[in-house]
This record gives structure tokens, sequence and C-alpha cells, in this order.
């Protein structure tokens, strides 16, 4: 018990930490959230102004915005570690290696909740749909979808942080891995705006926790391995 | 200056000749894309004692030193430290090992007191806050404290990175090129640590060229070239022998 106290309070420590590196450089927020809202309006532009097109639209688009956003944040996330060597002498402290990826992984959370509520209401104001009516199984949906998100970008921007072509390989490593998230999360948002005619809702999110525990499970596993020679 | 408080762990406090070897490594190496950087070194390094790791410029001396840290895994040969084997009790040895790279781990967006709050949040450090303050009292740092470590020069980066130090309770140091970027002021902040830890019994290993300066607190040195052992003096530290498939001969092989 006193050994996942620790754990908790190792993970807390380094998602405070990187918070407050957020906050005061504002790498990952700010990148990210005019990245999101470049590709809504670009998607808006290519699809052309019939509201029934974009509405219906709207659930992809809207993963799309947050997926490719949160490639970009979870990235920044770990540059952090790159200063100065930090990354070798995160990987030199005598703490359990599940905290030092829960840590991280919490740091990429609150990014990704961020963006992924801001995204949802952008949604809702340039493609003239109606989230408030179904808020509670969009905001089941969307901190799902961060959770599986943070999970699996945690795993990866770790596997590439050493990498010189980190911005190429990131996508590609993460993207193939995100397929089922994306795919749960788009049917489960338009189900949630539709009112769940079908009922199929349950399912979708069903899916998207099952996503969730295996990517921490697996991340919280290997992750250590990545941060040794 | 403040009379620096070393914290050392139990370990550290027995009489050092009944303490086991500080550093034992049997024909340890390490390539790097194929090339030894560290090319078999048997070497022994007992318990509170100061030694200086000299030689020149890639002789291997931040190989041994990053080796010994486990922030790298050896090819071949094995290392142990105060007893604990380098590549099965990794987590163990990094709660008894405090190591000064020349890169200096920090945050450049948090101030020096929230990097080492942080450094004290992973070291486990009781009493955190009395800690990090006299951690930069002790590197005199106590005026830069809430300032970002991103408009800090190189030599207050490192004056910090050793007040990390402080914050843990190691029983060996591994300090690399410690003096270096330093002002009279921050060479004289070493020089008053390396006495302190002396003085608690901790071991100390230094890669320095400064050898003038570190004299005064050494025990004994070891000179390494091209990545083995060329010589070695004074007491506390001992060059072992190597077995005839040791890993020299494993190294000159794969580098055939």
């Amino acid at each position: 018990m006193s050994a996942l106290r620790a754990e908790a309070r190792t993970a807390l420590a380094i998602a405070r930490k990187d918070a407050v590196a957020e906050l005061r450089g504002r790498h990952a927020t700010v990148s990210t959230l005019f990245f999101s809202a470049v590709v809504l309006l670009l998607f808006g532009f290519a699809l052309g102004p019939d509201s029934a097109r974009l509405a219906a639209a709207a659930p992809g688009l809207l993963w799309l915005a947050v997926v490719f956003a949160g490639l970009l944040a979870v990235n920044r996330l770990h540059l952090l570690e790159t200063d100065d060597g930090a990354l070798e002498q995160l990987a030199l402290y005598p703490v359990s290696r599940r905290a030092i990826y829960a840590g991280k992984a919490l740091g990429g959370l609150a990014v990704m909740l961020v963006l992924g509520l801001v995204v949802l209401g952008a949604v809702g104001i340039l493609f003239a749909v109606d989230v408030a009516s179904a808020w509670l199984p969009l905001l089941a949906t969307v901190v799902l979808g961060a959770v599986g998100i943070a999970a699996v970008g945690t795993f990866y921007a770790g596997v590439t942080v050493r990498l010189r072509a980190r911005e190429v390989m990131l996508p590609l490593l993460m993207l193939p891995v995100l397929a089922p998230l994306l795919l749960a999360a788009v049917k489960a948002t338009a189900a949630a705006l539709a009112g769940d005619p079908f009922g199929e809702l349950g399912a979708w999110l069903q899916l998207l926790v099952a996503f969730d525990v295996i990517m921490i499970v697996a991340g919280a596993a290997t992750y250590g391995y990545l941060l040794e020679d | 200056m403040p009379q620096t408080t070393i914290y050392v762990s139990p370990r550290s406090l027995g009489a050092p000749d009944q303490r086991p070897p500080s550093v034992a490594t049997t024909d340890l190496a390490r390539l790097f894309a194929g090339s030894p950087a560290l090319a078999g070194v048997s070497l022994r390094v007992d318990a509170a004692r100061t030694i200086a790791l000299l030689g020149s410029n890639g002789a291997g001396k931040t190989t041994l030193l990053r080796l010994l840290a486990t922030a790298i895994r050896p090819s071949y040969g094995r290392g142990e430290v105060d007893g604990l084997d380098l590549d099965r009790d990794v987590a163990l040895v990094r709660e008894r090992v405090a190591y000064l790279s020349h890169a200096t781990g920090l945050y450049d967006d948090l101030t020096a007191r929230e990097n080492l709050r942080f450094a004290a949040a992973m070291l486990g450090t009781p009493d955190a806050e009395a800690r990090v303050e006299r951690a930069l009292a002790d590197v005199a740092l106590v005026a830069r404290a809430g300032d970002r470590v991103r408009d800090f020069s190189a030599g207050m980066r490192k004056r910090l990175a050793l007040g990390r130090i402080l914050l843990g309770r190691p029983s060996l140091v591994l300090l690399d090129e410690p003096y270096a970027a330093l002002d009279a002021d921050g060479m004289a902040i070493v020089d008053q640590l390396l006495a302190a830890w002396r003085e608690a019994g901790v071991t100390i290993l230094i890669a320095s060229h400064a050898t003038d300066r570190l004299a005064p607190y050494l025990d004994g040195t070891v000179v390494l070239e091209r990545g083995v052992v060329a010589a070695v003096s004074g007491v506390g530290v001992a060059s072992l022998p190597v077995g005839p498939a040791g890993a020299t001969t494993r190294v000159a092989e794969a580098t055939r």
C-alpha cells in the first residue's frame, strides 16, 4: 500500500512539474489549440457551406482534429525532458518506472482534456451542431478518448523522444494504434449527437474503456524500458 | 558560506574497512557503435575514499562514471556498487549513487527552487522544504532561487546540479568535471562539498583535469588510457588482474 502511495506521489510530482513548465512555456496547449482550430476551419472550407453535410461530418472532424493536435501535445510534453539531459536524470531517480509513465500520462491527459473540450465547443459553433443537449455522453466520450490518446501518446513519445526524426516517426507509430479509438470515439459522438436512436452508444463507450485499460496497462508495463540505455 | 550539511545513509556510517568496496568492476567494457569507449576495466575502490579518474579526452572516464551511475549498461563484464550488481540491482544502485554529469538534468522552465523541489520529491527527501532551502544556500543560489533556470549561466546551472546531490543520501558520489564552467566562488563550493562528503564517509569518484586543485582531497588516482587502466596509485584503490578470457579479449574480437 505504501509502495502504491509512493508511486502516486511520484506520478503527481511529475505531472505537477509538467503542468508548471507548460503554464510557463505554453509549449503544448497554445500550439495544439491553434492547430486544431486551423484543422477544423480547413475541413469546413473543404466540405463547403452545406450545413447538413457539415453536421454529418462533425463527429469525424472533431476527432481528427483532437487526434492530430494530440500528436503535437504529447510530443511537446516529452520535449521538456530533452532540456539539458533531463530525461537521463529522470531515469536515474530511484523511483518506479510505472510512476514515471503515470506522471507523464497525467500531464498529457490534462492537455488532452482541455483540447477535447475546446474542440468540442468549436465544432458546435462552427458546424452548427447542438452539443449542449447531449453534453453528458459527449463529455464521457471526450474523457475516454483523451485518456486513450494520452496513454498511447505518452508511450510513443517515449519511443521517439531521442530520435532526430521524431516529428515524422510519432504519427507513423501512433496513428495506426489509435485507429480503434478513433472509430469508437467517432461512432460514440455521432450516436450521442443523434440521441442514440439505435442504442449503440454504450457499446462504443465500452470499447473506449477497454482500449484505455489495455493501453494504460501496456504502457505502464513497458515504458520503463524506453528510459533505459 | 554556511557550513554544508551532508546527509548520509546508515550504510555510509559504518567503519570504512567493514563496508564492502564501494566500487568493484571486473572486465567492465562498453562499446558505442562497435567501438570500445571502455575496453575492460577491473577496479576496486574502497569505501569512504576519494579517487580521481585521470586521462586524456576519450580515455573512458565519463563512460566509466556513466556505467557506475547506471545511465548506460555494460556491453561486457560486470560491476558492483556497495556489493550490488550494476545490471541486476539497478534500482538499489540508484538509491546509493549520485551523479553529476556534463548535462545538468535541469528543467529550463522551472525556477531553481522548483527544480530542487522536484528532485526532492523524486528522491523521497524527508523534510524537503528545509533541505531544499539549505541546498540552495550551500550552493550560493538563494538570491536567484525564484528565477527560471533558462536564464542561468552554465556555472549557475552546475551549482544547482550540485545542490540536487545534497538532497539525496548517496554513499557514492560520481562527479564528471565538477570544476568545469565554474568561477572562483563556484570552485570553492566544490572544494567545500568534497571536504564535507569525505568527512561524512561518502566515496567520491571524480573525473577531472584539475589535478592540482583536487590534490588535498584525494586518496588515490586511476589513470585511464584508451579505455583501459594504465596506472593506479594511492590508497583505497586497486586495479584487479584481468582473466585470460576477459572483456578486453572479447572487445578486441568484437572490433576486429
